[in-house]
Parts: C-alpha cells; sequence; structure tokens
C-alpha cells in the first residue's frame, strides 16, 4: 500500500517519484528469479522451499520461514495502522488502537469463515482499489490541464543531506507496496503450462502496478506542495483535500476515505490468510508445534494458526501504543513497514542467491531463464537497501528481533513437546 | 453407472464413500471418479486428515500432494469394494463449481459427498458446498450427513 506516509525523508522532496520507479525496478529483477524458480519448481512453491532446494541447510530453512512470517505479521500490523487513521478521518473520536484491534479481529473470524475465497468480493475489492488511484490520477491531469502544476518539482531534492540516501529510503517503502510473489508464487502449483504463463503473468502485474505507483506519486507531487504531504497521517488524503474535483470536499473526502480502507482492508486479508497459512505448513512438517494445523471440523480452517496469529499482531499493535505513550512518538506504520521490509530484503536477496545456484537443476529446454547481471545486480541492490534502511532506522531492529525471537520459542516449544511424543510413541511400541 | 466421490480431505467425506458402497450394488457401478478440489485462495487450500501421505514431505507441504493423498485413501477403499475402473481428479478452484463441471463432462450418474454442519454462517453467507452441489448438480446427489 502506498496510501500511507511514514514521515521519513523521501517524501520531503518532489523527485520521490524516482525513488518509487527505483523501488519497483529492483521488486521486478526479484519478480524474475521468482519467475524463474517457480516454472523450474512449480511444485515447490515459496521462499523457504527455494531456499531448501539451494542450501539444503535446515536450520536456514527454518529461518528464512520464520522471516517470511515475521514479514507477514509486522505487515499486518502496519496496513492496521494504516486503516485505523483513514478510519480516524472520517469517524474521529473513536481510540486508533481500539480499531486497528477491532479490525484485525474482523477480519480473522472473516477468514475463519472462508470468504476469502469468493472470486467475486476479490473482484469487487479490487476495483474499488483501483478506482482510488484512478481518482487520484484525474486529479493531477486536471491540475495539468489547468496550467497550474509545476513540473520542477519532480526533479526537485530539497531533503536535506544525501540526495541519494533519500532515494533510497523511497525505494524501502516502494517496495512494501511490492510483496505479491510469494502469493503468486503459492498458485504456480495450479497454473496451466506455468513456464509460459507464469512469467508474463507476473512480470505483467509488476510492471503495471508499478507503473501506476510512479504516476501516482507523481500526481501526489504537483497537486500538494510537498512539506504538505510529507506531514499528513495519510497523504493521499491531502490530494483530495486540494479541492480540484467537483462536488463538496467534505464528501469526496469521506469517499476516498472509504475507498482507501476498502483497499487496505483487501491487501491485510491476505497477509492474514498467509500468516495462518505459513504457521499451519510448518506444523504440518514438524517444525513447529503440531496444534497449529488443527483444522476446525466443519469450517475447515486453520483455527488455531489464525487465533495465535491474531493474537502477534495485537501485541505488535498494543507494544507500539504503549512505546509511544512511554517515550517518544513512535510511527507506528512506518516502523512495523520498515520491520517488513527489513525481512522482505533479506529473504529477496536469499530468493535471488538460491536462483543462481539452482542453475543448471531442474531446468527443461522451456522453462524460464532470468539475466543474469540482472540477478547479480537484483542481489546488490537488495543488499545494500537492507544496509541502508537498518542504518536509517536501527530502532526497527529491536521489533526484528523480538519476531525472531517468537519464531525460536516456536522451534523450542515444538523440541520439547515433538520430544516427548517420540517418547511416548517408543513406550507404545514404536506406532 | 458412473459416481463420482467427493473427498476434502476429511472424516465425514470417507464415512459418506463407505455409506455409499454399505447400500449400493457394486456390480452396477462400472466406473468411479474420486475427486478432490484445492482452493487457492482459502487460507488452507486443502487440508488432508485421512492419512496416507508421505510423513517426511521430501519437497515441503504442498496442498495438490495433500490432495492426492487423500484420493489414495478413497480410491484404495473403492478398489477393494470390487470396481476396477478408479480414476483420481485432483482439481483446483471452488469446490462445488468443480465437482458439478466434473459431473457434467464426465456425465455422471450419480455424486457422492458428504455436508458440512451447515451452520447459521453456511445457510446465510454461502451455503455450503453440498447445498451448491445439490443446486446446480447435473444427476442425483447423495449427501452423507453425520448421524447422531
Amino acid at each position: 500500500m502506498s496510501t500511507s506516509s511514514s514521515g521519513s525523508s523521501p517524501e520531503r522532496c518532489g523527485a520521490f517519484w524516482i525513488a518509487f520507479a527505483a523501488g519497483v525496478t529492483l521488486a521486478t529483477i526479484t519478480g524474475l528469479a521468482y519467475a524463474e524458480l517457480a516454472t523450474k519448481f512449480p511444485q515447490a512453491a515459496g521462499a523457504s522451499l527455494y531456499v531448501s532446494k539451494a542450501f539444503r541447510s535446515p536450520v536456514l530453512t527454518f529461518f528464512i520461514t520464520i522471516c517470511s512470517l515475521s514479514a507477514v505479521f509486522a505487515a499486518s500490523g502496519s496496513l492496521a495502522t494504516g486503516f485505523a487513521r483513514y478510519f480516524g478521518s472520517v469517524f474521529g473520536l473513536v481510540p486508533a488502537l481500539l480499531v486497528t484491534l477491532v479490525f484485525i479481529a474482523v477480519l480473522t473470524i472473516v477468514n475463519f469463515v472462508g470468504i476469502t475465497e469468493s472470486v467475486v468480493v476479490n473482484m469487487v475489492m479490487t476495483v474499488v482499489e483501483v478506482s482510488g488511484l484512478v481518482l487520484v490520477l484525474v486529479i493531477g491531469v486536471i491540475v495539468v490541464a489547468r496550467g497550474d502544476a509545476d513540473f520542477g518539482v519532480l526533479t526537485s531534492f530539497t531533503a536535506e543531506g544525501n540526495p541519494v540516501f533519500a532515494i533510497v529510503a523511497g525505494v524501502a517503502l516502494a517496495f512494501f507496496a511490492m510483496t505479491g510473489f510469494e502469493n503468486a508464487a503459492n498458485v504456480a502449483e495450479e497454473t496451466i503450462n506455468p513456464s509460459k504463463t507464469f512469467p508474463r503473468a507476473l512480470i505483467g502485474a509488476m510492471l503495471t502496478a508499478g507503473l501506476i505507483y510512479v504516476l501516482v506519486a507523481m500526481s501526489a507531487a504537483l497537486v500538494v506542495p510537498v512539506d504538505t504531504l510529507a506531514g499528513a497521517d495519510a497523504a493521499l488524503l491531502e490530494v483530495v483535500r486540494a479541492d480540484v474535483l467537483p462536488g463538496p470536499v467534505g464528501v469526496m473526502l469521506t469517499v476516498f476515505a472509504v475507498i482507501a480502507m476498502v483497499a487496505i482492508t483487501n491487501t491485510t486479508l491476505v497477509s492474514v490468510v498467509t500468516q495462518s497459512r505459513i504457521l499451519y505448513g510448518m506444523a504440518r512438517v514438524d517444525v513447529v508445534p503440531a496444534v497449529f494445523a488443527k483444522i476446525h471440523p466443519t469450517r475447515r480452517s486453520p483455527y488455531v494458526a489464525l487465533i495465535f496469529s491474531a493474537g502477534v499482531v495485537a501485541a505488535l499493535l498494543v507494544l507500539g501504543e504503549v512505546l509511544s505513550r512511554l517515550g517518544p512518538d513512535v510511527d507506528l506504520v512506518g516502523r512495523l513497514a520498515t520491520v517488513t521490509v527489513v525481512f522482505l530484503l533479506f529473504i529477496y536477496a536469499l530468493v535471488i542467491v538460491s536462483a543462481l545456484k539452482l542453475r543448471g537443476e531442474g531446468e527443461t529446454k522451456d522453462s524460464y531463464r532470468a539475466n543474469t547481471p540482472l540477478l547479480y545486480l537484483g542481489v546488490v541492490g537488495n543488499a545494500v537497501l537492507l544496509s541502508y534502511v537498518v542504518i536509517d532506522d536501527p530502532g526497527s531492529l529491536y521489533w526484528v528481533g523480538g519476531l525472531l525471537a517468537l519464531g525460536g520459542a516456536l522451534y523450542l516449544a515444538q523440541r520439547v513437546s515433538g520430544n516427548r511424543q517420540r517418547a511416548g510413541a517408543a513406550t507404545d511400541g514404536g506406532a | 453407472m458412473h459416481v463420482v466421490l467427493a473427498t476434502d480431505g476429511s472424516r465425514p467425506s470417507l464415512v459418506a464413500a463407505r455409506q455409499f458402497m454399505s447400500f449400493a450394488d457394486v456390480a452396477k457401478v462400472d466406473e468411479v471418479s474420486v475427486v478432490a478440489v484445492v482452493s487457492p485462495l482459502a487460507t488452507v487450500p486443502f487440508a488432508n486428515e485421512l492419512g496416507g501421505d508421505r510423513k517426511d514431505h521430501p519437497r515441503g507441504l504442498s496442498f495438490r500432494e495433500e490432495a492426492h493423498a487423500a484420493t489414495d485413501v478413497v480410491m484404495a477403499e473403492v478398489l477393494a469394494w470390487g470396481v476396477t475402473q478408479v480414476h483420481r481428479r485432483v482439481l483446483s478452484g471452488s469446490p462445488a463449481a468443480e465437482i458439478v463441471r466434473l459431473a457434467k463432462e464426465s456425465r455422471a450418474d450419480l455424486i457422492v459427498l458428504a455436508s458440512g454442519s451447515g451452520g447459521l454462517s453456511d445457510t446465510i453467507l454461502l451455503g455450503s458446498t453440498a447445498q451448491r452441489v445439490q443446486h446446480s448438480a447435473p444427476c442425483p446427489v447423495l449427501v452423507s450427513r453425520p448421524k447422531h
């Protein structure tokens, strides 16, 4: 989601659309590695399985799975906080923490019931989502047509400090917006003729989404003074507030906030599905306690995994609230987005390395092969970005450490309970 | 006759198949298709609780392999019952739509499946898979419900 501003430096200069373009490019290179791996191993989808194939190290495989899981936890938290900001812009008064907690609880129930399977609901939500972005673009076009646009703003770097750093920070933000590889790889198994269709669909979707993001970023920079944009809680609302469209601003603001809430809801639904699916998968292959693989008898949902995930996200949100009461104000959307990006950059770098390492294995004459120099560029790009993100916001490392510790605790719980089970089985005669 | 046996990997779906076999005349059944549908968009696309899977998961958890394992269990029982033509169909998509489509394409004479609980959410929001299959099936449908 690009609908929230993190308040870090890149938004303070109009050229932040360049940062978005760079982020989209780097994400697309990572997408190429995913496309190559997914066509070579359609049955083994997802980062942890590629890494397991390439390195054959159970420890590394477990670590990367915990990283994926943590990334989604942090993303859900960030999205929920973003939702609360738009919610607050319409309804006010309700405490943000309450909104985020109820939001996560409702989405968990929705997943338990299983409405996410409805293709119609997915389509309706996507249409609403795109309509919001089109609205911003239309506003941009109107401003340009009136001759009010100052194109100089698009190439101005007014950020304090190094403009390169400013761009890199924006790249990280853009990355957060382009994180669907795992989900795409998950359905590779279900694709007809994946070696042809899959790379085309993945790259096509990424370039389209990337283009829209860059255009939206440019449009926002043209319509709203960049300082206002950077200071805003919900940046895209400022574009609507500029009162370019016909009709009362108040109504348009509400309409746009609702669109943004639908968009965020859709994205969060996917991450709630993903986190419980990862937990379920780990439990099925015996790396976390088997209780996470429990399926509700009639709803066919992994209810323990769903409840646990909701609990972790709620804990992140409460912790964020407590910390910002105690000390300096923490921008929770930005902080959790950074945590997500730290995990993702690490995972993506490792996936590209895996793609290079797995060259010559499982290839058929029509399997897709990504451009090798581009892949090397991708590894370097991800690594540079990772170190920058950590230098820019060292505080995020505490959150990263905390989530990893949670993964370690799950692993230990499995070791202890697994040993007990094995001991029990031995006394029952080895059954 | 050609019978479609649907399994979602649950115990009740195996019970449904057994119930059908308990009263049907095996001599009149010349063909059985055991179908399992993987739903990529569901939280868990396919949950197999029937066993029959390789515990070591050499390539990690694959929902398609899970569906394969569940059909293995049902197919073994149908073969033991005495039907010689037993096919496996592991499909992908919305369970009800895929079961109905398979029945149409293979000119099935009967669909056998288990019903979920039919709780409040089922009735109001979605309708269970069994309900939706009954609604648009091209042939008779045998719905097995747990006996209380």
